[in-house]
């Protein structure tokens, strides 16, 4: 896949991902912003105007993927989404993020309502699972059911940090009638919008972290020997593995599919949950395939179930694999009976 | 339930058509020809007989669906392998029988163009597509099932002909089929794969005999084909002797990636169908609107989208020149673990269907107890799941093997 004339593709994001993932370890949240935009990662779908590449969202799925399979712990994916949804409205913001002087990040679960006074909105409520949020300058939370608004985190209280995933630990944020510019409240569907596009960019997270643990696992089962030979000459291994590498191209694939012109809703919400379903299996049976040093922290593995095991949870999988089936449902017409012919 | 007379336009959807232009002929052609009788999910269905199947196919190829991206001097369309996927999407899409001539159009027509000589392109390519040669499988046999290696059926030079002599057995149709694509050995059993050669053997050759099994879903679709001393002609032989095999493993690399390309289309269509039955019906519509239900049948969603995702990627790598190679497994091991789990779905679901029976749920009943029954065999013939397995693992994973 080519970008209009300038000859760039997805692919070669890739590798330049990888290696700033890579030199962001041991750097603070803020310097990983910086690094990370320096890179031109996180304007990648951003327009021009406001310093970013303006590239599809096909060009930050290898981007989110890298960051995944790197386990990075800047929230890349929050702050690529946000770069593009402020670029309109709030441009100085969307600059500031694009350059990686600020950073910003999502609350996935829960909502707030919305009360206008005058040129300002008053923010209430609680909302949860925003990856890094102790670390970042801004928060979005959706506000009713489609809405969202763009929160300065310097004033809001901030509950301990939560979540399974230790490296990007997520955060519970209370707004006591936090008030806010007007101009900060986005219209109604903007949480849809960015939803449809989380999913495929939470499909590439899961698909990195579930292509590492792969990779990881076929390295152990063809290095370590147990009774005689390599554990790899085991067909339950081997069966294993395969059934994994099936998962994994699955993920992949639909990644692709969701990401064609004529695609929609439901096969991004398939591309994640495909993700969600296939990188559970494949991560956990990392840690079974490394027996006790999967437990340990000398090997990632255990590290990846806990990102993809939060991505599932930030994406809210079982919700929208229940929606998925009502919409579908919705769709069909009851059967009819037919005259014979 | 007794088959009924058909009608079917003639006439080619235009050959100058492509892209979604093709896409709207392929469907209004099929939309306006495929007799409601034909229809599994119609209340109007009547299994059709041999002669009317054979009829309704021969009138696809003229029409441009079989045969699509053939040659047009051995009968086919002369089509690209895009637009073979767009009118598999559109066959899918709709519920028609199952062809009663895909070995000779999936498997010994692609082999034949690979490996065959013009005089034998010329002879068997367009007799496959305007159906008056149907066509069945020899390869397995009572000692070589997955192991195709360990074969025992002999061919042994005799002057200008081959005599043939052994047992094939699960040979799917050969009671219907005018020719068999039959795996013989050549040499001794203890070259394995080398000495294997493919002919092209008539089935009315003297010598042969035709028993047929009945099998899990009650129809005698099985058979064994019995071989004794049947000469076959040279002009019969495809490839030769120790190329033939190798040769067809090539071809069965790529079929196995893109045969029966329709499958993902029709899959939704028996979900959506499954669907349609349960909303006739008010309990299973009550079921429906069931959380668990709805994830389930999302599921079914998830593995519908991810198998068309496959099938796609794989016609882009063709069609990009790249070697398909051992992908081909991943489409047939996710569709027949996906469809055998969505069988056992539908049948639970329209088990609970109220009483008295509604004729809708009864149609999809009968349809769904024989797609249960038939996708048990899905993750055994073409390749076990087994036999996938281990090809994704030595050839994809490349994990090693050795102490």
């Amino acid at each position: 896949m080519t970008n209009r004339d300038e000859g760039l593709s997805p692919a070669e994001f890739a590798a330049t991902a990888a290696r700033a993932v890579a030199a962001c370890a041991g750097l603070s949240v803020a310097e990983q912003g910086v690094r990370l935009a320096g890179d031109g990662l996180v304007g990648v779908v951003a327009s021009e105007n406001v310093g970013g590449l303006d590239l599809p969202l096909s060009f930050a799925v290898p981007v989110v993927a890298a960051a995944g399979a790197g386990l990075s712990d800047f929230p890349l994916m929050e702050n690529i989404l946000l770069a593009r949804l402020l670029q309109q409205r709030l441009p100085r913001i969307a600059t500031t993020i694009v350059a990686g002087s600020i950073s910003a990040t999502v609350a996935w679960n829960g909502a707030v309502t919305a009360s206008r006074q005058g040129d300002r909105v008053v923010l209430k409520g609680c909302v949860a699972r925003a990856p890094r949020a102790a670390d970042v300058g801004l928060l979005l939370v959706r506000v009713g059911e489609s809405a969202a608004a763009i929160v300065p985190l310097a004033s809001v209280a901030r509950d301990e940090s939560s979540g399974i995933d230790l490296t990007q630990p997520e955060y519970t944020v209370q707004l006591d009638a936090v008030s806010v510019p007007a101009e900060n409240l986005f219209a109604e569907g903007t949480w849809q919008d960015l939803q449809s596009d989380a999913f495929v960019l939470r499909a590439a997270a899961i698909l990195g972290s579930a292509e590492t643990c792969l990779a990881l696992a076929r390295e152990h089962v063809s290095t370590r020997r147990q009774f005689g030979h390599a554990l790899s000459y085991n067909q339950s291994i081997r069966h294993t593995l395969a059934r994994h590498k099936l998962g994994l191209e699955g993920i992949r694939q639909s990644i692709a599919r969701a990401l064609f012109q004529e695609s929609g809703l439901r096969e991004r919400r398939a591309a994640f949950l495909a993700a969600s379903a296939y990188g559970v299996t494949i991560s956990e049976g990392a840690v079974q395939m490394h027996g006790g040093m999967g437990f340990t922290w000398d090997i990632p593995v255990h590290r990846h179930v806990r990102r993809i095991r939060a991505l599932q949870a930030q994406g809210d999988a079982s919700g929208v694999l229940a929606a998925l089936g009502h919409d579908y449902i919705a769709d069909v017409k009851p059967a009819r009976e037919h005259a014979a012919a | 339930m007794t088959a009924v007379n058909i009608s079917v336009q003639d006439g080619a959807v235009t050959q100058s058509l492509s892209g979604e232009a093709y896409r709207q002929a392929a469907r209004s052609w099929l939309a306006t020809n495929l007799p409601a009788s034909f229809r599994s999910d119609s209340t109007a269905f009547a299994a059709p007989s041999l002669t009317q199947s054979t009829g309704w196919e021969a009138a696809l190829h003229r029409a441009g669906f079989a045969g699509i991206t053939w040659p047009t001097a051995y009968g086919g369309h002369g089509r690209t392998l895009r637009e073979h996927l767009i009118a598999n999407q559109e066959i899918g899409a709709l519920p028609m029988p199952e062809s009663v001539n895909s070995i000779g159009k999936e498997l010994a027509g692609p082999i034949i163009l690979a490996i065959g000589t013009e005089a034998q392109k010329l002879r068997f390519l367009p007799s496959i597509l305007d159906m008056t040669n149907i066509w069945c499988q020899g390869f397995s046999e009572p000692e070589a099932g997955s192991d195709l290696a360990g074969l025992r059926t002999r061919a042994v030079r005799d002057g200008d002909v081959w005599r043939v002599n052994g047992q094939k057995i699960w040979t799917s149709g050969a009671y219907r089929a005018q020719r068999c694509l039959l795996l013989a050995r050549t040499g001794p059993v203890e070259d394995r794969h080398r000495g294997l050669a493919l002919f092209a053997v008539p089935l009315d050759a003297a010598g042969v005999r035709v028993r047929t099994i009945k099998s899990i879903d009650g129809k005698e679709g099985f058979c064994e084909v019995f071989f004794d001393n049947v000469e076959v002609s040279q002009d019969d032989a495809l490839g030769a002797p120790d190329e033939g095999w190798s040769a067809a493993i090539r071809v069965l690399a790529i079929e196995r990636a893109t045969n029966r390309m329709y499958r993902s289309w029709r899959f939704e269509n028996e979900l959506r169908h499954l669907i349609a039955a349960c909303k006739a019906d008010p309990v299973l519509t009550g079921l429906l609107e069931e959380r668990h239900y709805a994830a389930m049948l999302a599921e079914t969603i998830v593995d519908i989208d991810v198998l068309k995702a496959h099938v796609e990627t794989a016609v882009d790598a063709l069609v990009a020149g790249e070697q398909i190679g051992a992908r081909g497994s991943l489409a047939k091991l996710h569709w027949s673990e996906a469809h055998q789990r969505f069988a056992a779905l539908a049948m639970e679901l329209l088990s609970k269907a109220s009483l008295p029976l509604r004729s809708e749920v009864r149609v999809a009943q009968r349809r769904f107890e024989g797609i249960y029954l038939q996708s048990r065999a899905e993750t055994i013939y073409a390749g076990t799941t087994e036999i996938q397995l281990g090809i994704i693992a030595d050839r994809i994973l490349e994990l090693a093997r050795g102490k």
